[in-house]
């Protein structure tokens, strides 16, 4: 699951969790009794008893995002950004300037651009994403589960798995417009398979990653096998399952932009794609922070249904 | 003889390897086990213990030979057969008393007859205040209790316990065993245990069996007082009785010798 593995160091935020069970069972409680935290302390990340540790360099756990560091990463980029246009370091029809851009992106966001609002370009985006994703889980799943469960359905599937799951989605575009025409349905059908290889692989992963001791402890306890999928198997893979619907849903976001830039009137790629022609680097600009944005939060949406629904994850 | 008698006859256990060859984990095995008795099993890693356990268990289906359980060939696993095995078997997504109360919801028993059960047997094993915590958030041992509450849910006719302390430190180990004896004292069930320890086998079973590998047998059979004495003695001060520490080496050195024979078989 090396796939996984790096993304999965995402969901770990702030310092390692592991570490901080340790620390409270150990230290010495503050007023409330938890491990006294300075406010320094929390603004650089770490603990007060990270500080105790000799050996840092080569500690993975000790290392973490400094808060202070990412600010101040994000202010002077844009204070040189600001000092680039007013002094008119860099050609505007190269790269526009933060004044230039936040106009493009009033102006887009109230009388929107080419007859078409930002509003409708992210809804959509979001429409696009959220059906193509949708589906993907919704057929990829079960047949991931099957493929875990079952040699002949394993047998079956895994040929055209194995087979289609490296092609990068972009590469059935040719395929699906000659089916599908260049509407709704070729780039929906499209992310539907940008979603559905990630899904089928990691619910086979989680099916096939469950502890025996637990399938028999179930069956010794009298469950039949309609019971044991639905009461172990099933709860047994939704980690995996949801690790494969975050890395799915960031790939149809990433692969979506990449689909409107074909063929399509509204959605953010096609905004920044037709703003390019019109000289409208603006737009291009604004158009990428706010695809990197919305991605973001995405994710952290998904990663906080995973905390909500999955508290055990890791734990078994 | 009692009801639930199992009967082992002639239990023979083959294992083909992918190269063609074969291993014989079991060979010959025969005994009956009656019903209440605490039998351990000790031997070696490749004495067929598990293998062994396993077939009783229903999870493996042995190559020759009967098995029975109150004169009903053993095909399968079933819930007269409850098994607890080394951490990780418990259901993590669910909370203490939704595990315990597993095997009576599987079996649409009653919510009120289900959280009656489960209550009690959470009392019993010393979790009683437990029930809603998750079991992530329990230690080890506690984590065992409730793998031993859980095994009991459905009346079971006979436990099977594979290491179930073997991942506990000492102290816990120590505690656990103590739990083992009362639980058995008080249900009267059927016990075989699995372990790895000559301590425990020795102080856990009124029955135990010494087995050797290639092929796996049973090599030698004990009958022994340290489990009913347990109940009422301090295990410490049995442990280091004369009669136990006597048969504690007695044992060890028979494992000794089958372990250099190995050694002295694959020439390492």
């Amino acid at each position: 699951m090396s796939l996984y593995e790096s993304n999965d160091k995402l969901g770990g935020g702030v310092g390692g969790d592991k570490q901080g069970t340790v620390v409270e069972k150990t230290a010495g409680p503050g007023p409330d009794g938890r491990p006294s935290q300075s406010l320094a302390d929390r603004l650089r990340g770490t603990t007060a008893n990270d500080a105790r540790k000799t050996v840092t360099f080569g500690d993975g756990s000790a290392v973490v995002g400094n808060p202070l560091f990412s600010i101040g990463t994000v202010l002077i980029l844009l204070i040189l950004w600001f000092f680039s246009e007013a002094l008119g370091l860099v050609d505007e029809t190269f790269f526009p300037g933060p004044i230039k851009t936040w106009k493009e992106f009033v102006l887009v966001l109230t009388d929107g651009f080419q007859n078409v609002t930002l509003a409708e370009h992210v809804y959509w985006s979001l429409r696009r994403i959220l059906l193509g994703f949708g589906i993907g889980v919704a057929v990829g799943i079960p047949i991931g589960l099957a493929m875990g469960l079952s040699n002949a359905l394993r047998g079956i599937f895994d040929p055209l798995i194995e087979l289609f799951r490296p092609v990068p989605p972009l590469a059935f575009i040719p395929l699906l417009i000659l089916w599908f025409g260049i509407g709704e349905t070729s780039k929906v059908v499209m992310l539907f398979f940008a979603a559905f290889f990630i899904m089928v692989i990691s619910a086979r992963a989680g099916v096939t990653g469950v502890r025996i001791s637990k399938v028999h402890a179930a069956y010794s306890l009298g469950a039949s096998k309609t019971q044991v999928l639905r009461s172990v198997i099933l709860p047994n893979a939704l980690p995996e399952i949801f690790v494969g619907m975050r890395v799915a849903l960031g790939v149809c976001w990433g692969t979506l932009v990449a689909a409107e830039l074909v063929g399509a009137q509204k959605g953010l790629g096609a905004m920044i794609w037709t703003a390019r022609t019109f000289f409208r680097n603006g737009i291009v600009v604004f158009g990428i922070i706010l695809i990197g944005l919305i991605g973001v939060l995405l994710d952290l949406g998904m990663r906080k249904l995973e905390e909500r629904f999955i508290p055990w994850r890791g734990r078994g | 003889m009692s009801t639930n008698e199992l009967q082992v006859d002639k239990l023979g256990m083959i294992y083909e390897l992918p190269n063609g060859g074969s291993v014989e984990a079991l060979r010959d095995v025969s005994f009956s086990l009656a019903e209440g008795r605490i039998l351990t099993l000790l031997g070696p890693s490749g004495c067929g213990k598990t293998t062994l356990l396993n077939i009783v268990a229903g999870f493996l289906r042995q190559t020759s030979g009967d098995i029975t359980l109150g004169g009903i060939p053993i095909d399968g696993p079933g819930q007269e057969r409850g098994m607890v095995f080394q951490q990780g078997a418990l259901f993590e997504w669910l909370t203490v008393e939704q595990n315990v109360g597993f095997g009576p919801r599987m079996n649409k028993m009653d919510p009120d007859g289900t959280r009656h059960k489960v209550n009690d047997l959470l009392a019993t094993v010393g979790l009683a205040e437990f029930g809603e915590k998750a079991v992530y958030e329990l230690s080890g041992g506690m984590q065992q209790r409730v793998a031993l509450a859980r095994s009991l849910a459905n009346d079971p006719d006979l436990i099977l316990m594979d290491e179930p302390l073997g991942a506990l430190d000492a102290l816990t180990r120590e505690k656990m065993q103590g739990l083992i004896l009362e639980l058995w004292d008080r249900t009267a069930k059927t016990i075989i245990l699995v372990t790895h320890s000559v301590e425990e086998a020795l102080f856990l079973g009124d029955r135990l069996f010494v087995m050797a590998p290639r092929p796996g047998r049973i090599e030698r059979e004990y009958d022994l007082p340290f489990a009913r004495l347990g109940l009422t003695e301090d295990a410490r001060e049995l442990k280091n009785s004369t009669e136990f520490v006597e048969k504690r080496e007695e044992i060890l050195s028979l494992i000794w010798e089958m372990e250099e024979q190995i050694m002295g078989h694959e020439g390492a």
